[in-house]
């Protein structure tokens, strides 16, 4: 026995439009859930987002703080090391320029005289039977055994130099 | 410095270990500073130990390694060594002998001083009044610095005193009056003294600071003369210049071991531990150079910081120092086990000038008050921990119980600290109130009760405890 196809769909007809309703209803509510869900986990996550962003920022205004502080103790150091380089390099000059010009006494007309005074002086210091050779860069070395004096240009140079102390400091002075 | 009438010696009859002898020499004193030029030009430097007749017994600075007797030439400069002074001073880096190690020319100055310095005069001294705030909460709250005053910092190795030195050389000032700091570091380690250069390049960069060191590699001698002329430096700074001195040195113990190898070098007998018998008067010569001069601005105030050998505060170095100084801040190991920066030891630390220094008029009317009860509550508290070792805390009573909250609060709060950042006074003392009003009212004695009123101390500070 066998129903008629029109007929069986007919009769199943209810039910097919039943579970299609339960099943729209379903989705519907699926739907506006995962919808309810997605607006719930995009508000947390932009709350989330917005903290981060909050931490993010005070986190690199403090490490740009640092970072600035580190730069201008940085540049600090690095303006003094500067100074004191340009000013070594005046004082070394200092030292460099007169030990040149005091060898050029060498060809003076007076070197002679000024030779004999530094003789005399080297006399004085170690007594008559000091031996006194001449020095290269200009004036005398005297020595007696287990003494010596060094009166040559450059050293007396080198040691007025020494005396001037304070004063040089007026090269870098404002 | 003028060589007298530039004669060099050069019969030098023998170089042993770091001592040249040097002979035919006449009108020679003790300690006086000698320039050497080696046969190759190379210069170095020496003091005399020893003169006798016509032989002088010198000791080089750079040591004699790789010096040929023959072509040696000493001259003589007829005084202790002697340092320019002045203002050129401020903002510069300098070996433990005053050579220039930031790159500059030679520190020149208009006057020079004798390193030696002479100790001021007892009755031209003026009492210390003033304070020098640190900005160490703890030290400024219950051990404060007085200007003038020499107070020692007594650590034991593996502490971070080395840090606290450079932290209140980093952060001290004197209520808005010109300061500087003068910091002498003795036989520091190559890190050690590249960690002092970067913690007070701020202030070295603020032209307020200056900076000796005297690496563990550099000659004993050379340590010996860097507080010297440290003091040398500060002095003028302060009596001539007019401005507040800080000079910080450390470590004294170490320079106290030179002291002693420079001592055996001499053949002198040996008293305690080695150390020479004029331990004592030497380290005098250094400490009692602090002060104040009636008629005269600033001040110099030293804090000393040393190392105790194994902890020990009878060995001389310590007991010495503290026969000299006014007080000591201790720092614990205990305390710098419980993670506490910095670790001080606040019932064995004590500065003897303080109540001159600090209270009413001077820093903060409850000063002496607070300070007074935040020691004498600690001191019952660690009672209360030795009795809480033998009976157990469940025996204890509940005000017991609140000194041991106390003690934590104490340590937590008040005491612990970041090293790069000061603390203010008032932020010291109002934690120091924070930390006492966790016991009840009636533990407060020391305090008066408008103090008390006003800071809100209640019978029973906290929730479910009875009395």
């Amino acid at each position: 026995m066998t129903t008629p196809p029109g007929q069986m769909s007919d009769a199943l007809s209810p039910v097919r439009a039943e579970l299609l309703r339960a099943a729209h209803t379903d989705a519907d509510a699926l739907l506006a859930r995962a919808e309810r869900e997605a607006a719930a986990l995009l508000d947390q996550a932009r709350a989330e987002a917005g903290t981060i962003l909050d931490d993010a920022r005070r986190q690199g205004e403090a490490d740009g703080a640092d970072a600035a502080r580190d730069r201008l103790v940085g540049a600090r150091r690095e303006a003094r090391s500067r100074t004191l380089a340009a000013r070594r390099e005046s004082y070394e000059e200092l030292r460099r320029e007169p030990a040149e010009r005091v060898r050029e006494l060498r060809r003076a007309d007076d070197y002679p005289s000024l030779r004999e005074r530094l003789e005399h002086r080297a006399r004085v210091l170690l007594g008559p039977a000091a031996e006194v050779t001449g020095h290269a860069d200009g004036g005398v070395v005297a020595q007696v055994p287990g003494r010596r004096i060094d009166l040559s240009l450059t050293a007396l140079a080198d040691r007025a130099l020494d005396r001037m102390g304070g004063e040089v400091r007026s090269l870098w002075a404002p | 410095m003028s060589l007298s009438g530039g004669i060099e010696y050069t019969a030098v009859r023998e170089l042993r270990g770091p001592l040249a002898i040097v002979e035919g020499v006449s009108g020679i004193g003790w300690d006086e500073y000698v320039r050497i030029t080696l046969a190759s030009g190379e210069r170095r430097h020496g003091v005399v130990l020893d003169a006798d007749r016509d032989l002088a017994v010198v000791q080089v600075l750079e040591g004699t390694a790789g010096m040929d007797p023959e072509g040696v030439r000493a001259a003589f400069s007829g005084s202790p060594l002697r340092v320019p002074v002045g203002t050129d001073w401020l903002g510069r880096v300098c070996n433990g002998r005053g050579e220039p190690l930031d790159g500059g020319p030679p520190v020149l100055g208009a006057h020079d001083a004798e390193v030696g310095g002479a100790p001021i005069n007892p009755v031209r001294r003026e009492p210390p009044s003033e304070p020098v705030l640190t900005g160490v909460g703890a030290v400024d709250a219950l051990t404060t610095l007085v200007r003038g005053q020499k107070l020692p910092v007594f650590s034991v190795a593996g502490l971070p005193h080395l840090e606290l030195a450079a932290q209140i050389a980093a952060q001290a000032t004197a209520a808005g009056e010109a300061f500087s700091v003068v910091f002498a570091g003795m036989g520091l380690t190559h890190a050690d003294a590249s960690f002092v250069r970067d913690a007070l390049e701020e202030r070295s960069a603020a032209g307020e600071l200056v900076l000796l060191l005297n690496t563990a590699d550099d000659p004993v001698i050379e340590r010996i003369l860097t507080p010297r002329i440290a003091l040398t430096v500060a002095e003028h700074l302060a009596f001539t210049v007019g401005r507040h001195v800080l000079v910080v040195m450390t470590d004294m113990t170490t320079y106290a071991e030179a002291l002693r190898e420079v001592s055996a070098a001499r053949r002198e007998i040996p008293a305690r531990r080695a150390y020479p018998g004029y331990l004592y008067s030497d380290l005098a010569s250094l400490y009692e150079r602090c002060g104040r001069i009636r008629g005269r601005p600033g001040s110099v105030t030293v804090l000393p910081v040393l190392t105790m050998p194994a902890g020990d505060i009878t060995h001389p170095v310590p007991d010495l120092t503290g026969y000299i100084t006014e007080g000591q801040i201790v720092l614990s190991p205990e305390t710098h086990a419980r993670g506490v920066y910095p670790p001080l030891d606040a019932l064995s630390s004590l500065s003897r000038l303080m109540r001159k220094g600090a209270g009413p008029g001077r820093t903060r009317d409850d000063h002496l008050d607070v300070a007074a009860q935040l020691l004498a509550a600690l001191a019952r508290a660690r009672q209360i921990r030795d009795l809480a070792d033998l009976v157990g805390q469940a025996a204890l009573s509940p005000t017991d119980r609140r000194y041991l909250d106390f003690d934590k609060a104490f340590l937590r709060d008040f005491a612990d600290q970041r090293s790069d950042r000061p603390r203010d006074l008032d932020a010291s003392l109002e934690r120091g109130w924070r930390a006492l009003l966790t016991l009840p009212r009636s533990q407060l004695s020391m305090l008066p009760a408008r103090l008390l009123d006003a800071h809100g101390a209640k019978d029973d500070p906290g929730t479910g405890v009875s009395r």
